[in-house]
């Protein structure tokens, strides 16, 4: 699956552009370009672009109106980042691990 | 180690060395650590399971994560699993209160005598005390110095360790333990991958919050010659401090190795 635009523009990439700045310093993601090209590569391995993944993992809660973090959909994407680490020999171990990077930053609480 | 030293140096450590066994004599230290633990009643109602994470398939690795401890116990290489018997006082029925007065620990100086415990101590106040809901508050605390022992002692050892929740159900598929042990914690013990420093001393709340003299509100006098004392011996360390350059290149290398997110 092709993105509609270039990486870069994700509103949700970002937001991981900037987090990763604000903790580590520089620019990450333009430092080792290789994390954007693994999102890239995780976002065609799961058919969907960066933001419609941020997009499905939060929900509104009924009872409050709270914008709460989906459990099923957080599962379902843990699988998809396993799937896709168990890729490559264990070359994808490492790109596994920027597409988590990518989640966290924008506020999915996750590990390998 | 000097013992103030071993404090000052305990972590929380979250980067462990993830192939690199722990002797199977250190483990068993920081068994004996907390065996001899302070213990209300010389009861002893911890327990503790200890598991190595590569006897754990993979699968049942994956099980046992949750959100917050996935990475410290996929990390860690040894697992122990801490967990309170709460059937130890009617099983002893006061047995073991009597060892401590047959030893020379109580004493008739201080009230003791075994007809003291067998007419009073046990059924009027122990026994009650298994019956309310209180109780497993009161072994929690008592477990929890016990696993405080333990942790300092992997300190001492030049080890690495963490306190984590586990998931019961999954981790019981190894421990097998009885149906009404109260599991508690997981400690997570391992070489460190990270600097003993691990970024400093980590904040703490003012003294003066929490400690009192007499009565709450009035704040236990704190003497900075003490504090320097404590600084000379090194029970305190280096500070953590906010972006901490250091601690940030350390973190960063970590997850690159490790294969963690950054």
């Amino acid at each position: 699956m092709g993105l509609s635009k270039p990486i870069a523009e994700f509103d949700t990439v970002k937001t991981w552009g900037e987090g990763l700045r604000k903790q580590w310093g520089g620019d990450p993601l333009a430092e080792e370009p290789e994390m954007v090209e693994a999102l890239r590569d995780f976002c065609d391995f799961a058919g969907e672009d960066p933001d419609s993944i941020i997009a499905k993992l939060f929900r509104i809660r009924k009872e409050d109106g709270e914008r709460v973090l989906s459990v099923k959909w957080r599962r379902h994407y843990a699988d998809k980042v396993k799937e896709f680490r168990a890729q490559g020999d264990g070359k994808n171990q490492r790109r596994g691990a920027d597409v988590l990077s990518f989640l966290i930053h924008n506020g999915v609480l996750i590990q390998g | 180690m000097e013992f103030q030293q071993v404090l000052g140096i305990r972590r929380s450590i979250r980067y462990f060395e993830p192939d690199k066994p722990v002797e199977q004599e250190k483990i068993q230290k920081i068994l004996e650590a907390m065996r001899i633990a302070s213990c209300a009643v010389n009861a002893h109602w911890l327990k503790a399971v200890v598991v190595k994470r590569h006897d754990i398939s993979a699968e049942d690795l994956e099980k046992m994560k949750n959100p917050v401890q996935a990475n410290v116990i996929a990390l860690a290489p040894v697992h122990i699993y801490l967990y309170g018997d709460p059937g130890v006082v009617n099983k002893y029925k006061g047995a073991r209160l009597k060892q401590l007065f047959d030893y020379g620990a109580l004493n008739p100086t201080h009230g003791w005598s075994h007809k003291f415990v067998d007419e009073t101590v046990y059924p009027q106040i122990l026994k009650p005390l298994t019956e309310t809901p209180v109780y497993p508050i009161a072994l929690a605390f008592d477990c929890g110095i016990a696993a405080c022992q333990g942790l300092l002692m992997a300190f001492d050892l030049g080890l690495g360790a963490c306190l984590t929740a586990f998931l019961q159900e999954v981790v019981k598929k190894y421990t097998k333990v009885p149906d009404d042990w109260i599991p508690f914690y997981q400690i997570n013990v391992g070489y460190r991958a990270e600097s003993a420093e691990a970024g400093g001393q980590r904040p703490r709340p003012p003294f003066e919050e929490q400690y009192f003299l007499n009565h709450f509100g009035q704040t236990f006098p704190r003497d900075p010659k003490v504090v320097k004392e404590l600084e000379e011996s090194k029970m305190f360390t280096t500070p953590a401090r906010p972006d901490n350059g250091e601690r940030r290149k350390e973190i960063r290398d970590l997850a690159r190795r490790l294969n963690l997110p950054m």
